[in-house]
């Protein structure tokens, strides 16, 4: 049995289900983040753990204890809130303080707890002001101080940094993973945002319709997704449908696709077979030697994005993004003819 | 920068200020006035007003009675508003246009009415023509001040999630209530309060109709002296404005540090 335990938890509003037969277990330490586009039933799952709502079916258990029932204010679990939630009537010390307070842990106690938490969000310095009087991302950092410090059995983060600026963003989030490592403390991290899910997540659960897609490390979901949905959220891909033809080939109108990632598909399926941007090669003439998925194209637009280029290719009716690193290579233009190849190894086969 | 106000914005709150001041002014100036209906400034001046109201044997016990009817009402007010509203906002909201739409029936119903009507209804002791009945009705003919205050500011916090953090925190009810709700809606309380206690203690329909002379009201001894002595009746005008902007003043005193905080969460929107 694991630290955290979801087993077929369901929850549906009136008649809309929110969440259906899902099923998790998260390791003690684990940083484990729920990604989906809104509606997918994250926050819902989220708000079971702690307590805000109860599940229609299914139990939670956490260290082994059935906490399905218990009252939010009895589990344990800290939370932190999209909008920072932080009490305005209350001062940066009070509100770190209130938890220990509600749990009446002697007052010694608390002043040092209060002081180590603060040092530990790097926010010492203001422990004497109020809410308002401070940033927000400085707000984030005091509402997850506030939580550490009943030292909860399980943090939860409600989508913590949706509401910064994107430079905030990144700093915070490696801050939450700093912390979350050195602490070992076991946290379900709620976001839409996938480079998010993908940079700090010990694993990944997509979601999608109330339902799991996937659950792996964020590589895996990136590189092997398991359906159409997942490859599709979670970065970019091109998509070809058509219907198997061969042990490894799928016919899409004109072009024959090479791929050694079909999964058994009988011949004349309709499938869809996905490559992402990054692994289309870009040629300026057709390479030497014997290529597969190789194919000539003229380039249709062109977008600079630092690192890479983003390319738009139309190829045989059909248009193809790809990535490419342009230094050190010669410039590429507006409606020039290229040449494009993906290894077979990159392009997975799924059904439509 | 601040831009200047034009001729024609000074000139609108001007008018404005002089509509709402000088009846009061007026009625401080009669209430101290000898004679004042031949000339454009009283022909004298004496306190003689005041000293005739004071020495009316029912003067302090009105006063008190008043005082007493308006704070129980902004105590009972309080108790009962506060909570009601929280769950709605918190656990109902489909009741809120109900309740909205429900705190519009006591302007709607005339005090004459309701005041006839729970005469009628609570025709039996102890309630039967008493100062507990017609606190209830004073509750009820104020209580859209209250739930308006208490209702608009509840919506400008985000009172679900901050009852939440403090549930994740281990609060139970009590502790979430006190400690969080109550001083993030502290300010809209205390405006609430100013206005039914303002409005009780001036408020004459209803405790002439339901108690009568059996709980004297300061508004009723006013309404006594109309028919004597206008100028008295100018002095304890005048006395009932004071004693109401006292009370307020008291209240705000009491309540200064929550009045700081509105201006704190006025500061973080």
């Amino acid at each position: 049995m694991a630290y955290l335990d979801l087993t077929n938890i369901s929850k549906a509003f009136n008649t809309v289900v929110a969440v259906k037969d899902f099923n998790l277990s998260i390791e003690k330490g684990q940083l484990v983040s729920f990604l989906g586009p809104s509606g997918c039933g994250k926050t819902t799952t989220l708000r079971m753990i702690a307590g805000f709502e109860l599940p229609d079916s299914g139990t939670i258990m956490l260290n082994g204890e059935d906490i399905s029932l218990v009252p939010p204010n009895k589990r344990g679990i800290g939370m932190v809130f999209q909008a920072y939630a932080l009490f305005p009537n209350m001062t940066i010390r009070e509100n770190v303080m209130f938890g220990l307070r509600m749990a009446k842990k002697p007052k010694p106690y608390i002043e040092k707890k209060v002081d180590e938490v603060l040092d530990l969000v790097r926010l010492s310095n203001t422990a004497k002001r109020y809410p308002h009087q401070l940033s927000g991302g400085q707000q984030q950092r005091i509402a997850l101080a506030r939580a550490l410090a009943i030292e909860p059995r399980v943090l939860l983060l409600d989508e913590p940094l949706s509401a910064l600026d994107a430079e905030v963003r990144v700093a915070l989030r490696g801050e939450i993973r700093r912390i979350q490592t050195e602490l070992g403390i076991t946290t379900v991290y709620v976001t839409h945002d996938q480079e998010e899910a993908l940079s700090i997540s010990d694993r990944v659960v997509v979601m999608n319709s109330g339902l799991i897609e996937q659950i792996g490390t964020a590589q895996e979901i990136y590189r092997s997704p398991n359906t159409r949905f997942v490859a599709t959220f979670i970065g970019t891909a091109n998509e070809f449908h058509g219907i198997v033809t061969g042990e490894n080939t799928v016919l899409c109108d004109d072009l024959t696709l090479t791929s050694d990632r079909i999964r058994s598909f009988i011949n004349g399926t309709r499938v869809v077979a996905l490559v992402r941007p990054e692994n289309v090669q870009v040629f300026d003439s057709k390479p030497a030697g014997d290529q597969l998925n190789l194919f000539e194209g003229v380039i249709e637009t062109l977008t600079f994005h630092g690192a890479i280029t983003r390319l738009g290719i139309s190829a045989s009716g059909k248009h193809i993004t790809a990535d490419v690193n342009l230094t050190g290579r010669a410039m590429l233009s507006h409606h020039q003819k290229v040449w494009l190849c993906f290894q077979p190894e990159y392009c997975q086969v799924m059904s439509e | 920068m601040k831009q200047k106000p034009s001729v024609s914005q000074v000139l609108l709150i001007l008018f404005f200020i002089l509509y709402m001041v000088i009846p009061i002014i007026a009625t401080y100036v009669f209430s101290v006035a000898t004679r004042w209906d031949r000339t454009i400034l009283p022909e004298g001046y004496s306190l003689e007003g005041y000293t005739t109201a004071a020495q009316n044997p029912y003067f302090f016990k009105t006063l008190r009675n008043s005082l007493v009817l308006s704070l129980s009402t902004v105590l009972v007010s309080l108790i009962i508003v506060v909570p009601t509203v929280y769950w709605v906002h918190v656990r109902l909201q489909s009741a809120k246009s109900l309740l909205d739409l429900l705190m519009i029936l006591p302007f709607g119903i005339p005090g004459v009415v309701l005041a006839l009507a729970l005469v009628q209804v609570y025709n039996f002791q102890p309630l039967s023509r008493s100062a507990l009945l017609l606190i209830a009705a004073e509750v009820v003919f104020t209580m859209p001040f209250m739930y308006r205050s208490v209702s608009n500011s509840l919506a400008a916090v985000d009172i679900s999630t901050l009852t939440e953090a403090a549930q994740s925190l281990g609060a139970d009810i009590k502790s979430v209530l006190l400690e969080v709700i109550v001083p993030s809606i502290f300010p809209g309380m205390l405006s609430g309060s100013l206005l039914v206690f303002a409005t009780v203690f001036a408020e004459f329909t209803l405790a002439r109709l339901i108690v009568g002379a059996g709980f004297k009201t300061f508004p009723m001894l006013l309404v006594e002296y109309t028919r004597i002595d206008g100028t008295i009746a100018a002095a304890l005008s005048v006395i009932s404005f004071t004693v109401a902007w006292i009370a307020s003043m008291l209240i705000l005193w009491v309540g200064g540090k929550g009045v700081r905080s509105t201006q704190d969460i006025v500061k973080a929107k």
